[in-house]
């Protein structure tokens, strides 16, 4: 099946997956811890948005960026990258949709990477849900 | 025989990109990673400890910021390049990372696929910009300087002399200041004024200060 390339593109997944090739256990870890630290700064920035801490929204969203961008999470960046910029500017309206749109595009980063890689790579603390 | 391996520093202050880094880089025969850096501090330490090849910087870090941290390393005689490594950067940023001495910029969501080439091509002595070497830095900066410039002043049909007087009055010269420092007499600043009063529809010096100052007319120092 191919790939949704606008929630996780397939040139960066699988050219890190080549290049962890003698460690699939490794590249699901890598994956896994994403999700893991994905999932606590969205609710970090659920928290700043409900808390209008534009500073602090910022830095998480900013966090949250970097990470999609490397591994290939492309909607979830594109969120984030907006999120960042409500923070950076301090216009914090809308920023309440955007977060629910990240985590939207989240559970469907987690979904293709489930069909992918199998349900290991699901946090443990979670069950699929975000 | 075996080349040696080209030692690279991985600064960046989020744990998953480090070690997606890590394992993308860990991949090419040629590069050994040498140690990562959580912050802008840690890899200055770090960069005058272990003396890498290659420090992958990120620009936007904690304690000590990217761009801060780069002109510590230039500063500091070390030997090490620095590919700035970076979410989102516009012109006028890779710019002042060039003027810095940074070697190369590579996007983050690029990185899978330039990391390793961008590395080896620095190592080479060349630059890395846009996903592909750069054969003639010069122009590039060139370039570059003339997309971030400041657009044009509007003169507002102001001549060159009258702009002159213009900065003059804002300053607080006199006319007899102004006719003094262009060997011009008082009348013909006089003439100039009544010119510039025209031309702006202003119809006093402090009307004509405040609309220079307003309308960006003055000289950018």
């Amino acid at each position: 099946m191919p790939m949704n390339e606008t929630i996780l593109a397939s040139v960066v997944f699988d050219q890190l997956q080549q290049a962890m090739a003698c460690d699939p256990p490794g590249f699901t870890e890598l994956y896994r811890d994403y999700l893991a630290d994905a999932g606590q700064a969205l609710e970090a920035l659920h928290d700043a948005v409900y808390r209008r801490q534009a500073g602090e929204l910022r830095a998480r969203a900013h966090h949250l960026k970097g990470s999609s961008l490397v591994l290939g999470a492309r909607e979830v960046a594109l969120c984030a990258a907006a999120l960042e910029e409500s923070g950076q500017s301090g216009d914090l309206q809308g920023t309440s949709a955007m977060v629910d749109r990240t985590r939207q595009a989240l559970r469907e980063v987690e979904a293709e990477l489930a069909s992918r890689l199998g349900f290991a790579v699901i946090p443990a603390e979670k069950t699929g849900a975000v | 025989m075996t080349a040696t391996p080209i030692r690279v520093l991985i600064a960046d202050d989020h744990p998953v990109v480090r070690v997606g880094l890590r394992n993308m880089l860990q991949a090419d025969p040629l590069i050994e990673v040498a140690g990562e850096a959580r912050d802008g501090v840690e890899a200055l330490e770090l960069a005058r400890s272990l003396r890498p090849d290659i420090l992958l910087l990120d620009l936007a870090m904690p304690i000590v910021a990217g761009m801060d941290a780069l002109r510590e390393m230039t500063s500091g005689n070390l030997e090490t390049r620095t590919v700035v490594l970076t979410g989102l950067i516009d012109n006028r940023q890779i710019l002042e990372a060039l003027q810095l001495g940074a070697r190369g910029v590579v996007l983050k969501d690029a990185a899978v696929e330039h990391l390793s080439a961008c590395i080896r091509a620095v190592m080479q002595g060349q630059y890395w910009l846009d996903g592909r070497p750069v054969q003639n830095l010069v122009q590039v900066l060139r370039d570059l300087a003339a997309q971030t410039a400041p657009p044009p002043r509007k003169t507002f049909g102001l001549t060159a002399r009258e702009l002159e007087v213009v900065t003059l009055i804002t300053e607080g010269c006199t006319n007899k200041d102004i006719a003094k420092q262009f060997g011009i007499s008082e009348e013909t600043v006089k003439r100039h004024l009544t010119n510039i009063f025209n031309k702006l529809g202003v119809g006093n010096r402090l009307e004509l200060a405040l609309f220079a100052l307003n309308h960006h007319l003055l000289p950018v120092t």
